[in-house]
């Protein structure tokens, strides 16, 4: 017999009573009346910021903006007119190594803990985290109360990965001492898009 | 034994205080987080239902989690035990000819001592959660399961990274800087690896993902950049779908770290098109035994958040290495009796039976219910503690016999006239670490005796 053989069978042999699955639809979950203000909230709350952007405001002027020192910005986003990199035709993801701005597109944001869904939608994944900063656009409408709505919502495409990121990579691994930039983003920046700002 | 490794750790007078505290703080913004939703509680009972249920019928939820991820092609193995997946991973290794491989923290790896093992034939094996490398490179275990070098001080972390060339400045153990100089260490070793292996918190049965949480984001650059990604999962931590899904994100990091969620919560369902292939390795190694046990098959509930340590009075006066299973503090005890009760009994006295950690646990296990429940079965395993046995066999015949224990109580107030260097001498086990109690002149039962007969007197008045 093979080891799953062995294992499935030993696992049916063993179990006990059987126990039914509890409904889950009378949870009641935290909701808010403005669920934008919560996201903004938290999202400051685990050390990202969210910044509103007005209609008819330039993305790329804002990023330049917001870093002025930035070389190396990493995007496939067809508005970002700055990005140097494409992590699309690189080479390999080693290649995004060295990036100061990644600019990604998330699908919508988490109120209750600044969580906001990006599958992946670029070849290679990397530059969501070897980017010193990531930048995620975000559609200010695009906010869920919590995780059980967003479970609900979430969608892969043919890559078959996707990460809700909440804040920049962090770690109180010495001392308990909280200190932003682990591995990952050192930084995390929501740019809160306006209404017309198409989503494809 | 507990008691005397714990006795160790104490010396340190100054370090155990900032333990007891520094966990006493997590357990508190824990506290924090639980209050903040008014569902808490419900989530709970939801979380621990979802598991019975999952735990109870998981021979079909495997099926379906294996059946859905072969589907998304990704290879799916299956480990009886520690030795099969050493060698399962070590094939998938040698056959893509890996010299070295990053991965991220995973409590079953140590479990199964798979980096020796790898190490042995020849792998370079670089752990990227910062304490886990902090670890590794000081050649040490773990002490707790999310925060793994806790055990360490900057200093000692500053010398380390001195040691190894990690750090350039000399004398500088400031926090921040000792991070970055680590972040660009593994940047290297992301970039260099032929591998990356990681944990898995959750497995999806409905969709054949595995979900890994992390702070760092370490899990995610060990599969950005290798061109292989193995993933090593524990049977239990299988659950049905994404509404369940929703209820565990939501405890798991509120419950360990008093965080609204780690950073990322990555859902990994395939190989990446630049990368050659996705594995997954199911591990059994001692579970499936586990089942069959009446009394203790709910600690498969455990998702391995943490908080029962970070509660536990005894784990935070004590520390990781006190405890002889390399998983430390309530949830330790429990599955490292599973594991081998003649080998971990003597943890099983870790525990002042207070419950605080089954009030916290997400998952509702009952935890401290489980450890008297070990406690009376001690004697069947041959490790039960003679001394304690002479004194509860004492115990019951002085309670058991009224005329003996009158007998006792009378006399027990002479025994406050010894002097203190006969009373607290190493010749009773009581007076160590404990002041010696003061015998009352008039035992309890005496006195309610005379209290009722004024009481009746006065109702005849």
């Amino acid at each position: 017999m093979s080891s799953k053989e062995d294992i499935l069978k030993k696992v049916r042999t063993n179990i006990g009573q059987r126990y039914d699955m509890p409904d889950l639809s009378d949870i009641k979950a935290v909701a808010y009346t403005d669920p934008l203000a919560q996201f903004v909230k938290m999202t400051e709350t685990v050390g990202g910021r969210a910044i509103e952007v007005a209609p008819g405001r330039d993305v790329n002027t804002l990023i330049r903006q917001l870093f002025p020192e930035a070389r190396e910005i990493a995007s496939n986003l067809p508005e970002l007119s700055i990005a140097t990199r494409n992590p699309d035709t690189v080479g390999s993801a080693g290649e995004l190594n060295g990036t100061d701005v990644g600019v990604v597109r998330g699908m919508f944001g988490v109120a209750e803990n600044g969580c906001v869904w990006v599958p992946q939608q670029m070849k290679e994944k990397a530059v969501c985290f070897i980017s010193e900063h990531l930048v995620i656009l975000l559609r200010r409408t695009d906010i869920v109360n919590n995780m059980h709505e967003a479970y609900r919502r979430i969608a892969f495409n043919e890559y078959g990965y996707g990460t809700f990121i909440s804040g920049p990579s962090k770690t109180a691994d010495i001392a308990q001492v909280l200190v932003m930039g682990a591995q990952a983003a050192r930084s995390t920046t929501v740019l809160l898009m306006p209404n017309v700002q198409s989503n494809t | 034994m507990h008691s005397k490794a714990a006795k160790e750790f104490l010396k340190n007078t100054s370090y155990a205080k900032w333990h007891d505290a520094t966990f006493w703080a997590v357990r508190s913004k824990r506290d924090v987080m639980a209050q903040g939703l008014d569902e808490w509680e419900q989530l709970r009972e939801k979380a621990s239902a979802i598991k019975r249920h999952t735990i109870s019928h998981l021979d079909e939820y495997l099926d379906m989690f294996a059946a859905n991820a072969e589907k998304n092609g990704v290879v799916v193995h299956w480990a009886k035990d520690a030795g099969e997946f050493n060698d399962i991973v070590y094939g998938i290794l040698r056959q893509h000819d890996v010299k070295k491989m990053v991965k991220s923290k995973s409590m079953l790896t140590e479990e199964c001592e798979m980096n020796p093992y790898l190490e042995s034939k020849g792998i370079e094996v670089v752990e990227t959660d910062l304490g886990e490398r902090i670890i590794q490179l000081k050649g040490q275990k773990p002490s707790h399961i999310v925060m793994p070098a806790i055990h360490l001080n900057h200093d000692d972390v500053g010398e380390l990274f001195e040691q190894k060339g990690i750090s350039d400045e000399p004398g500088n153990h400031d926090p921040t800087y000792l991070t970055y100089r680590a972040r660009l260490s593994l940047r290297d070793e992301f970039l260099t690896a032929d591998a990356g292996m990681t944990g898995a918190n959750f497995g999806i049965a409905a969709t054949g993902d595995i979900v890994v949480c992390t702070n760092e984001g370490n899990a995610d650059m060990s599969t950005s950049c290798p061109r292989l990604h193995i993933a090593a999962i524990g049977l239990e931590k299988v659950i049905p779908d994404y509404d369940c899904l929703a209820v565990f994100q939501r405890l798991l990091c509120r419950a360990g770290t008093g965080q609204p969620t780690t950073t990322y919560t990555s859902h990994f369902r395939k190989a990446r098109p630049t990368a050659r292939e996705m594995h997954i390795v199911l591990v059994d190694n001692g579970r499936s035994d586990w089942l069959a046990n009446a009394d203790h098959w709910e600690v498969l509930k455990c998702i391995r958040c943490g908080s029962c340590m970070n509660t536990c009075p005894v784990y935070r006066r004590s520390g990781g290495y006190s405890y002889s299973y390399f998983i430390p503090g309530p949830v330790g005890i429990n599955l490292g009796m599973l594991r081998d009760p003649q080998q971990h009994s003597t943890d099983v006295a870790a525990c002042t039976l207070c419950l605080s950690c089954q009030s916290v646990c997400p998952v509702q296990i009952d935890l401290g219910d489980q450890i008297y429940k070990w406690r009376q079965q001690l004697e069947q395993f041959g490790t039960a503690n003679p001394s304690k046995r002479r004194m509860s066999d004492a115990m019951s015949l002085l309670f058991g016999s009224p005329a003996l224990y009158r007998t006792a109580t009378a006399v027990s107030p002479l025994l406050n006239l010894l002097p203190s260097f006969v009373i607290d001498s190493r010749l009773n086990p009581w007076a160590e670490g404990h002041r010696m109690m003061q015998f009352p002149r008039r035992p309890f039962h005496e006195a309610i005796k005379e209290e009722r007969k004024t009481e009746q007197a006065k109702d005849h008045e």
